[in-house]
Order: C-alpha cells, then sequence, then structure tokens
C-alpha cells in the first residue's frame, strides 16, 4: 500500500501565494501526471510531497501518514530530477548505492540491489563510470536506477524528459510506462508536455496558475474536458475553438463563427440566443463534396500518414486533420463536414463546459 | 583525377596565412614572462657568486664557478633550522586549517537557509575590506592580553581571521553554482549537510580548493608584518623574519642572502606547480559557476 493525499495543500512565498488549496487523491500503484503550462505550481507541488518546500497549508499524507514536517530521508520516496543531479565524482554503482551506504547497508546488499536494478534498466556495463562518461538518456536511466535500489512507496519525476531530444524522449516515455507496469510502485510525474501526460498516465491533473482545473483519466480529460484551458491544453493539434451562438428552443443547432449553421446530436434546452465557444478536434473535423461549410485553405501540411489543414472558416483560422492524402493547394476553396462531429460547447463568459 | 590531387598537394603546402594579434600576443606575453623572470634568474645566480665575482661581473653573467657552500652557509647563519621550521608548522596547520573552516562556512551561507545569513555573510564580506595593516596595533594588544605572543597559535589565528573572509567569499559563490539538485537528491537518499558538504560538495569543488590552497600558502608562507609584531623570540621566527635579519648582520655578502631568498621561495615554487593545473582550472571553473 503507498498512496498519496494531498488536502487542502496551500503555498505562498512570502505574501505572493502559488498553489492556492489543492486535492488529490492517488491511489497505490497509480502513475498520476501532474500537468500544466510553466508557473502553475506543478512542480512546487511535487518538491513539497518531496519534502524540499514548505507546506504554508493543508496536509500531505503518504500511507495515511501525515508528513507535512517529516525530512525528505523519512518520508520513503524518491526523485528524479530534471537535470538528473548524479553525484559527478561517483560512479554509476557508488551514485545508485549512495542512499543504502548512507542508511549503513551491507556491501554484499548494497551491490546486489544494485546490480538489480542495473539489470531492469540496462545499466550492467556502465556501473563502473562516472556520469560525464555517459549520454544524456543513460544519464536519465542511472538516476532512474538511483530511485529504483531504494524500493521507495512513491516515485516522483520532476520533468525527466525534458533535457532529452525528441526521440530519446519517446522512447524513454516507454521505458518508464513499462517500468511502472513492472514495479507497480506508485508515480507522481510532473511535466508541461501534454503528450507525455496523455501517453503515460493512468491519472492526469491539469493545473494553472495554482488551480486545480480537472482531474482524470487521459481519454476522460481528452473527450470531456471540463473548461476552455483543458480543452485547449490537451490534444496537438490543439482543439479549434470557434465563436458560436446556440440556435432554436431546444437549442439544437449551432451558429459557427457566422460561416453556417451546424445541427447538434443533444440540444441545450433554453439556451436559444446564447453565445458561446465551440471546441472542435481537428481530427472531428472532414471534407465533404458539396454540402459542407465553405472555408478557404490557408496552408497545406502533409505529414506522411496524416494531413494537416489550416483554413479560414468565417474569419477565423482553424486546423483539420485528415487522415487521407489530398491535392489541396493554398488559396483554394473546400466544404468542411462536421457530420459526427462532438462539439465542446462552453459558456463565453465563465468559459465553463455548458451543461445540457 | 592527377589534377585533383595536383591541386590538393598545393592547398596543404601552402602556408597558413599569419594571424598578426596572436603574434602580438606572444610577443607581449614572453615579455611579460622575461620581465618576471629576470630577477629570478638573478637571484639564482647571484646566490651561486661569492662576493668578489658579484662586484665584478653583470648582474645576469652566469657564474662562472657556482658557489654552492653560499647555500650551506646561508642556512646555518640564518637560523634556517628554527625559521623553517617554524614556517613549515604555521603553514601546515594554517592552511589546511582555514580551508576548512571557510569551505564548511561558505556552504552553510549558500545551501542552508537561516535567520540573517546574508548581514552574516555581509559581515563576513566586510572583513575583507579591512587592511590588517590598520589592526596590528589592537592585534597586539589582543594577542598580548591572551598571553599568545611568541606562541604558534599567537600568529596562526589572527592568520586565520584575516585569510577565512575571502575565501569565504570565493567558496560560497562557488557553492551557489552547483545545482540545488545535487543537495537535494542526497536530502533525499538520506544525507545530512555536513555528509553533502564532505560527500558531494568538497570533492566538487577540488579545483576550487587547489587554487585557494597554492594563493594561501604562498601568503602565509611568504607574511611578514604580522609575524613581525606578534613574535618577538627570535625562537620563533618564521622564514621572512629571519631572511630580513640576514640582510643587517651580512649586508656585504649578497651571495648567501640570494641563496637564502631562493631557499625561502623554493617550498612556495614547489606547492605552486604541484597544483597549478588544478589553480587554472580552479579560476575559470569559479569564474563561470560564480
Amino acid at each position: 500500500m503507498s498512496t498519496v493525499q494531498i488536502r487542502d495543500v496551500r503555498k505562498s512565498y512570502g505574501a505572493h501565494p502559488v498553489l492556492h488549496g489543492v486535492d488529490i487523491d492517488i491511489a497505490d500503484g497509480e502513475f498520476v501526471i501532474l500537468v500544466g503550462p510553466s508557473g502553475c505550481g506543478k512542480s512546487t507541488l511535487l518538491r513539497m510531497v518531496a519534502g524540499l518546500e514548505s507546506i504554508t497549508g493543508g496536509t500531505i499524507s503518504i500511507d495515511e501518514r501525515v508528513v507535512n514536517g517529516l525530512e525528505p530521508k523519512d518520508r520513503d520516496i524518491a526523485m528524479v530530477f530534471q537535470n538528473y543531479a548524479l553525484y559527478p565524482q561517483m560512479t554509476v554503482a557508488q551514485n545508485m548505492g549512495f542512499a543504502l551506504e548512507l542508511a549503513g547497508a551491507r556491501k554484499e546488499e548494497i551491490k546486489r540491489k544494485v546490480d538489480h536494478a542495473a539489470g531492469i534498466l540496462g545499466l550492467e556495463p556502465l556501473l563502473q563510470r562516472k556520469p560525464a562518461q555517459l549520454s544524456g538518456g543513460q544519464r536519465q536511466r542511472v538516476a532512474m536506477g538511483r530511485a529504483i535500489v531504494r524500493d521507495p512507496k512513491v516515485f516522483l519525476f520532476d520533468e525527466p524528459l525534458s533535457n532529452l531530444d525528441a526521440k530519446l524522449r519517446v522512447k524513454m516515455r516507454a521505458e518508464i510506462k513499462a517500468l511502472h507496469q513492472r514495479l507497480k510502485t506508485t508515480i507522481v510525474y510532473v511535466t508541461h508536455d501534454q503528450i507525455e501526460a496523455m501517453t503515460m498516465a493512468d491519472k492526469i491533473v491539469v493545473m494553472q496558475g495554482g488551480h486545480i482545473e480537472q482531474i482524470g483519466t487521459p481519454l476522460e480529460l481528452y473527450d470531456h474536458p471540463k473548461n476552455v484551458f483543458v480543452a485547449g491544453f490537451l490534444g496537438s493539434p490543439a482543439m479549434n475553438f470557434l465563436d458560436g451562438v446556440i440556435i432554436g428552443e431546444d437549442g439544437s443547432f449551432l451558429e459557427l463563427g457566422g460561416a453556417g449553421r451546424v445541427p447538434l446530436a443533444n440540444g441545450y434546452r433554453n439556451a436559444d440566443g446564447k453565445s458561446v465557444i465551440v471546441g472542435v478536434r481537428p481530427e472531428d473535423i472532414g471534407i465533404a463534396e458539396a454540402n459542407g461549410i465553405p472555408a478557404e485553405v490557408i496552408v497545406v501540411e502533409p505529414t506522411g500518414s496524416e494531413t494537416h489543414l489550416a483554413v479560414r472558416l468565417g474569419g477565423q483560422e482553424i486546423i483539420v486533420v485528415l487522415r487521407s492524402r489530398v491535392s489541396l493547394a493554398p488559396g483554394e476553396q473546400v466544404h468542411l463536414s462536421f457530420e459526427g462531429a462532438r462539439f465542446h460547447v462552453f459558456d463565453k463568459e465563465t468559459q465553463e463546459r455548458l451543461q445540457r | 583525377m592527377t589534377m585533383m590531387s595536383a591541386s590538393i598537394h598545393a592547398n596543404t603546402l601552402e602556408k597558413p596565412q599569419r594571424d598578426w594579434v596572436l603574434v602580438a600576443l606572444w610577443a607581449t606575453l614572453a615579455l611579460v614572462a622575461l620581465i618576471w623572470v629576470a630577477p629570478f634568474v638573478f637571484i639564482v645566480f647571484t646566490s651561486l657568486k661569492s662576493n668578489a665575482a658579484v662586484m665584478s661581473s653583470s648582474a645576469f653573467a652566469p657564474p662562472v664557478d657556482p658557489k654552492f657552500a653560499n647555500y650551506s652557509g646561508a642556512w646555518d647563519r640564518g637560523r634556517f633550522n628554527t625559521t623553517f621550521f617554524n614556517s613549515v608548522i604555521i603553514t601546515a596547520i594554517k592552511v589546511p586549517l582555514g580551508l576548512f573552516i571557510s569551505a564548511m562556512a561558505a556552504y552553510a551561507l549558500a545551501k542552508i537557509e537561516f535567520a540573517g545569513r546574508k548581514m552574516l555573510l555581509l559581515a563576513i564580506l566586510f572583513g575583507t575590506m579591512i587592511p590588517f595593516q590598520v589592526m596590528l596595533a589592537p592585534l597586539f594588544t589582543l594577542v598580548n592580553g591572551l598571553h599568545l605572543i611568541d606562541t604558534y597559535p599567537g600568529v596562526i589565528l589572527p592568520y586565520l581571521a584575516f585569510g577565512i573572509p575571502y575565501q569565504v567569499f570565493i567558496l560560497q559563490s562557488f557553492f551557489r553554482g552547483i545545482p540545488k539538485e545535487l543537495s537535494e537528491a542526497a536530502r533525499i537518499d538520506g544525507a545530512s549537510h555536513f555528509v553533502i558538504f564532505r560527500r558531494i560538495f568538497l570533492p566538487v569543488s577540488l579545483p576550487v580548493l587547489a587554487a585557494l590552497l597554492i594563493l594561501d600558502f604562498v601568503s602565509t608562507w611568504n607574511e611578514f608584518a604580522m609575524a613581525l609584531v606578534l613574535l618577538q623570540d627570535r625562537d620563533m621566527w618564521t622564514l621572512p623574519l629571519g631572511l630580513s635579519a640576514f640582510q643587517g648582520q651580512f649586508s656585504r655578502d649578497y651571495g648567501q642572502l640570494n641563496a637564502a631568498i631562493v631557499m625561502t621561495v623554493l617550498p612556495a615554487a614547489i606547492v605552486y606547480l604541484i597544483f597549478q593545473r588544478y589553480f587554472v582550472s580552479g579560476l575559470t571553473s569559479g569564474a563561470v559557476k560564480g
């Protein structure tokens, strides 16, 4: 059992608050990713769980034991830092065994545990090297090895892949996920990269400005974002937002950016004439033969497997992702089809998802 | 094919264009080196000449008949047995102890949050701004009041007090440059501040410590004014004091005087040569990280 409870946790630096009361429940073995733009408080929260930052208000419990006043070493956690934080003068083996050495473990035990962790991560040939002799990916793996050796209740990752190149990042992403599936240890992971969050997490916590915007599984958040921020943050290319107006007494039509009218599968009652923000995922839009809403092609970006189109629709620019290859040129007129599209309708004032 | 290889051949044979800035730089460096080396050459040459040879030959003329006896004579007459021993004791205690204390203080000032940290740092920095000559009289009164005149602690303690502030200043700015994640990782691994200092920070700072060691060794070894005030008993004199007495006593024997000077500066030169590769990298790493 290794659960983490974060209850009404606040953090201020002097008079400047950075976390405004955050509640998160993390179940045993869960892979939770805190995601949000720079300065949203996600790293601060992680560092508070680690014990590296003091807690201004609220409680953090690990395994139902409040850890607010405990030193980092007494919290039974291990942390992987963005810049790896390997001890430069120690070998890989010494780096990995340092915590056990400090805890007074016997040499044979340290060696056994270091060898075991090295086996999991494929680090055996590197054990006698110094960090300076390793590549970025290898260093990252050593940092994870250092965490694994301690067999902690909770792993904390602070943007561990940000310093790696794109290709290595994809590889390490898969490795971390595989590692979690193998070890089944609770992980709290911080990133600003929504793709990392979508691909790896059991549960995503989207944060902004010291608040939690939404908590849920990746697909819950993708399919039912609570507000415009979450809708725009998750997904690549990002969701399109159009100004719209709900039409009809049973609210079964949407006027899209003054460019045309589309039917809604389930109407919004008593909302006739309400100004809204309409979110549509780029992949939910298609090209129709004739009957769609007319738009002008601005840019065509073939990626090989998909084609990304930037089009102008009634004065607003949106992105369309097509699974097929098309021969279109900038300036051409197309008809957009929203048939079967999932519309995300948000209140224009509150930016919150509109309830039916 | 033949044409291509011929043109490559011509290219490689072509002289690279002369970089006049580099040439000027080298010439200036050579000149500066010459100016700095000249007195040393003069001293070494003179130390091997008899008094008559000193008077009759040019200062930079190599000794025709090297008089190595100048060295043994100077050693005896300058009481080097005593002064050398005193200098070794004082330097061997003061330099490592001072560095260790400075490093610990610098770590605390750079990495431990506590109330009044900035004020304390300012107070220590203030210590670097006061020339010790201003303090000589009160220092004498203080050391005399503690009955420490003519003792090792009586000179080592003031040396520490005047040496530590600038070392703390340099080291704390270096420690600040060490990523905080390194000490945070160690804290999570279960290390106390002292363990972090000893196992992580000291090894990382070796180049800077080596640089400070050289500077401190040379300045302690050569220190004259404070020793002159605090050490009155000839049996407690250090090398520079012994050297000063030399001049009055044997003012006509330039050979022995210069032999004594060579023997005095030699240990400092040896320490510098041993640590100089760290010294250079220490200066640059301090500059970049600090």
